[in-house]
């Protein structure tokens, strides 16, 4: 490995070495919170760094890229990682868990989002998605108090098993048909005309459903709500957002190396799209569980995220891209209320909001404006998202994913006001209310703002994203 | 004179409300102080528009227009632009809210909060009057919605939380479908010309397939039409009025109504003009089926304010079959039975809060007896409800006979049906005024007649619906320019000069 390569491995490196450091000094670390701070501070360097020093190589291994677009998502992933950090500190206290194992897993995960976002080779895709999912694992069930957090750890255990499965075979039926593990030569089996074309599309069908359990696209939804449930509120911020983010990334490079998608995948991938915007919708109708409900919720964004990929040109991935970001900015500040609000128990309830806005009234309103947002109202970078995806649809001639995505739009309204009519319409209840802690306001107010910001005035990242997509 | 004005005055209407509201929220500790702040923004904003109104000439074309860069990548520009027809809307609106903070006056609970949410609503509202980027358009249309749920949510009486919810998720489903039908004329228009742009002026050129043209454009009627409401789509009014507090209920009824049909005058008829020829006769038959409807469910109501919503369903009727017979009498009487209305209704719902205050109810078994006990508030009342009953002399008048000889002309059936309606809103104007000033009182309490604060309420619309009534030349000029542009087509639309 050369200088240049391992520069251009830095910001992961920082990740990755100052996890092991974290879990070698920070013993002993219940009720402590500097192991945070260090990790936060880590995240934000690996940031720094990801975002200012260029590379001078494009590749390492031939397995990651270190262009602007791995770039960009690795500096993403850390940010994420530095304000799940950030906003975790009392909650962990409450339930005495150790904060250094929690740092260093956290980074962990993130040099693994990281690495899956820049991955260019399909062994490089394998070897990321297993490490930030064996990092979950841990950290969904990290409070080995809470029965349900054991269940939640299981339940992503075995369809992460499964999945993990598909993605090796199918990786080994497109490396049989194309003799390439690099990307565009390993994808390039699947065009029409190429020898064994039947093998390569049946590598890449057990690709996409793996693909598919990780972003959670019905029907391969169903651990998603439970593993919601059980995981602590932070880690199901950084689930939602970056894991998810960072599975997109890959299969945002995967998609971008064929100029259409094959024939037979194409209705599939559409109906696995349509499948997750009703489903998702409507089942989370039917929740009177606010993480659950969130869960649902993001099958359906992961729908809209697909729609936009589905547009298979430079403006969809464009969409697709900008509605991650702010769904991931969104995602973040949603957990961060609901951490915030964790005392022994977290309020999980539709209940456990009861009255809020007069007790809390800065967490309340950020939680409606998230909420707002997620709903896809202006004027919030969920609006400005819906838009640019819609129209990407249209104008690749998808019609009935927008027309779709817009009922499922005005549907969804429901029950993501339903948080904020128990916040803002019915009298408090006599249960505490946990007074914020400092980092959790930041954490709160960075996302709230970017919310309004890229809401108000998207340009700047628009075009920021556009010459960033591949 | 296009946009010759050296002041953002546009921008400064949309903004100073805004700027207003978030005062108020940091006044949360003196609610005196928001009260007030918010009177004076809400009467800065009265004022512009009456200073515009006197100064700007009453051509037919754009009075004002502005135009900045906003969100370049997806051809989202910041314009705002104004005629004689959207001022006037513009002058409704502005007064209209310095009404409903004034009735709300002595609102005591979180009232920086509700003052901030009046004025967004105010903001959002004129948005709307003044965009011509659809999408910004849009985003004005959805900001006049959400501060509205939360009034009705919070300060609503009891059912207020359905009726929000009912209202929010009516007037959404609309207005999501018509972002997706603002969608697909961005990416017809783009494709067609390769310039992906959401400027109205841009889009009307858009030659949108036959095919599609009729789902487009009813996409964007449904959301105005479900905003006015038009027969069927009306089920969330009765429910959002009657529960609302006094002044949304005003805002509703007197401005948001007419957001409805500005949309339909600005935007929808426009932009489709061939289809909008071939769907007047059904937007006719609804427009007869709500003046009908609505005076026979108005006429068997107990609760006044649902009277009231009923009542005014009937009069937007009478507004849309003006506008869909289509002659230049009847779209004049319907431009200006837009104000006519918002007046009286307004008038109306004031009268029935200082009411529901003195007596604590509002029910018309409840009621009765009031000239004995407050003379002058029953004075008052009887001028309004005949107003609203559409005697000679008074404004609604004007209107309804215009819209009549209007459309007698072409449809004379139509006409005679409306007449019908003019029936039906004798008997409940003239149960209403039964119910409630004659007959015995229930008890021997005696009340407080009309105060200073609510006479400063009333008389400057006593005053509007005698002028309107007497001398409507002074507004029905500015709007025949406008009512003939409707008519010649896409005209309205021309920018003549073009945006900068």
């Amino acid at each position: 490995m050369t200088a240049p390569e391992l520069i251009a491995l830095l910001p992961l490196l920082i990740l990755a070495l100052g996890a092991t450091a974290l879990l070698l000094l920070a013993r002993d670390s219940v009720g402590r919170s500097w192991p945070l701070v260090v990790g936060a501070l880590l995240a934000l360097y690996a940031a720094l760094s990801a975002l200012l020093l260029p590379s001078c190589v494009t590749e390492v291994g031939g397995m990651y890229a270190a262009g602007p677009y791995a770039r960009f998502f690795i500096a993403l992933w850390s940010l994420a990682t530095a304000a799940t950090l950030i906003s975790s500190s009392s909650y962990l206290a409450r339930r005495q868990l150790p904060s250094g194992e929690y740092s260093a897993l956290l980074l962990f995960a993130a040099a693994g989002m990281g690495l899956l976002s820049s991955a260019v080779s399909l062994s490089g895709i394998f070897l990321a998605l297993e490490a930030f999912t064996l990092v979950f694992y841990v950290l969904i069930a990290f409070n080995k108090d809470c029965p349900l957090g054991a269940e939640a750890g299981l339940k992503y255990l075995v369809p992460g098993g499964v999945a993990a499965g598909l993605l090796a075979f199918g990786m080994a039926l497109l490396y049989a048909a194309s003799g390439s593990l690099q990307l565009p030569a390993a994808t390039a089996a699947l065009l029409a005309g190429a020898p064994m074309q039947a093998v390569a599309l049946a590598g890449m069908a057990l690709l996409l459903a793996a693909f598919a359990f990780k972003l959670s696209l019905a029907p391969f939804h169903f651990w998603t709500p439970d593993v919601y449930q059980g995981a602590p509120a932070p880690v199901t911020g950084l689930l939602a957002s970056g894991s998810k983010g960072a599975v997109t990334a890959a299969l945002l490079t995967l998609t971008a190396t064929l100029p259409a998608p094959p024939a037979i995948f194409k209705p599939v991938l559409i109906s696995l799209a349509l499948l997750s915007m009703v489903v998702g919708t409507l089942c989370a109708l039917a929740q009177s569980n606010v993480k659950r409900m969130l869960a649902y919720s993001s099958v359906v964004h992961m729908g809209f995220v697909l729609t936009g990929l589905l547009c298979w040109n430079h403006t969809g991935r464009t969409a697709a891209l900008f509605y991650l970001v702010g769904y991931s900015v969104i995602t973040l500040g949603i957990f961060a209320v609901i951490t915030s609000f964790s005392g022994d128990k977290e309020p999980q309830q539709l209940s456990d909001y009861r009255g809020l806005a007069r007790r809390q009234p800065l967490r309340a309103l950020a939680l409606t404006v998230l909420l707002l947002a997620l709903a896809g109202l202006p004027p919030t970078v969920g609006f400005m998202g819906k838009l640019a995806i819609f129209s990407a649809a249209l104008a690749a001639g998808l019609p009935l994913l927008a027309v779709v995505g817009i009922l499922a739009s005005v549907v969804s309204i429901y029950f993501y006001l339903q948080p904020v009519i128990q916040m803002y319409m019915t009298p408090a209840s006599s249960a505490e209310v946990v007074e914020g802690h400092a980092g959790e306001y930041t954490v709160i107010a960075i996302c709230l703002g970017l919310t309004l910001v890229f809401g108000l005035w998207p340009d700047p990242l628009l075009h920021f994203l556009t010459r960033l997509t591949p | 004179m296009t946009g010759n004005c050296p002041l953002p005055l546009l921008t400064l209407l949309l903004t100073l409300p805004v700027g207003t509201a978030a005062l108020c929220l940091l006044c949360k500790q003196r609610p005196t102080a928001a009260r007030g702040l918010a009177l004076a923004g809400s009467l800065a904003v009265l004022l512009i528009a009456i200073g515009c109104f006197i100064l700007l000439p009453t051509e037919p074309g754009w009075l004002l227009l502005e135009d900045y860069r906003w969100i370049t990548a997806l051809g989202i520009r910041f314009s705002l632009g104004i005629d004689s027809l959207a001022l006037m809307m513009i002058l409704l609106t502005a007064f209209l809210s310095v009404l409903a903070i004034g009735l709300s006056w002595n609102e005591d609970d979180r009232p920086p909060t509700y003052f901030a949410l009046l004025l967004l609503v105010e903001a959002g509202v004129l948005g709307v009057f003044m965009a011509l980027d659809l999408v910004l358009f849009y985003i004005s249309w959805e900001l006049m919605l959400i501060p509205l749920f939360f009034l009705i949510g919070i300060w609503g009486q009891r059912g207020g939380i359905a009726a929000a919810m009912k209202f929010f998720l009516f007037s959404l489903a609309g207005s999501l479908l018509m972002l997706l039908a603002i969608i697909a004329l961005y990416v017809l228009h783009g494709q067609q010309s390769g310039d992906y742009s959401f400027a109205l002026s841009a889009l009307q050129h858009t030659a949108v397939p036959t095919g599609l043209a009729p789902w487009l454009f009813a996409a964007f009627a449904l959301a105005f039409l479900i905003k006015v409401p038009l027969v069927p789509l009306h089920s969330w009014q009765a429910d959002a009025y009657s529960t609302a507090p006094a002044a949304c209920s005003l805002l509703l009824a007197g401005v948001l109504a007419k957001t409805g049909i500005y949309g339909l005058i600005r935007f929808a008829l426009p932009l489709f003009p061939d289809t909008a020829q071939t769907a007047l006769p059904l937007l006719a038959v609804l427009a007869l089926a709500g003046v009908l409807y609505g005076g026979w469910i108005a006429s068997a109501q107990r609760d006044l304010k649902r009277l009231v919503a009923y009542s005014s369903l009937a009069h937007l009727g009478f507004i849309l079959l003006g506008l869909s017979a289509w002659t230049t009498t009847a779209v004049e009487g319907a431009l200006l039975q837009m104000v006519n209305h918002g007046l009286t209704t307004a008038a109306l719902f004031i009268l029935i809060a200082l009411i529901e205050k003195r007596a604590g109810s509002r029910q018309l078994d409840e009621l009765g007896g009031l000239w004995v006990r407050v003379p002058r508030l029953s004075a008052m009342l009887l001028f309004f409800a005949l107003a609203a009953l559409g005697l000679p002399g008074l404004n609604n008048f004007v209107g309804e006979i215009l819209i009549l000889i209007g459309t007698f002309s072409v449809q004379p059936l139509w006409a005679v049906l409306a007449a019908c309606g003019l029936l039906l809103a004798a008997i409940y104007i003239l149960r209403l005024l039964q119910g409630v000033i004659w007959g015995p009182a229930h008890d021997e309490l005696s009340w407080p007649d009309l105060v200073l604060q609510e006479w400063l309420l009333l008389v400057p619309l006593v005053l509007l619906v005698l002028w309107l009534g007497l001398h409507p030349e002074t507004f029905l000029e500015p709007l025949r320019g406008p009512a003939q542009q409707l008519l010649n087509g896409a005209a309205p639309l021309s920018l003549s000069g073009g945006l900068p």
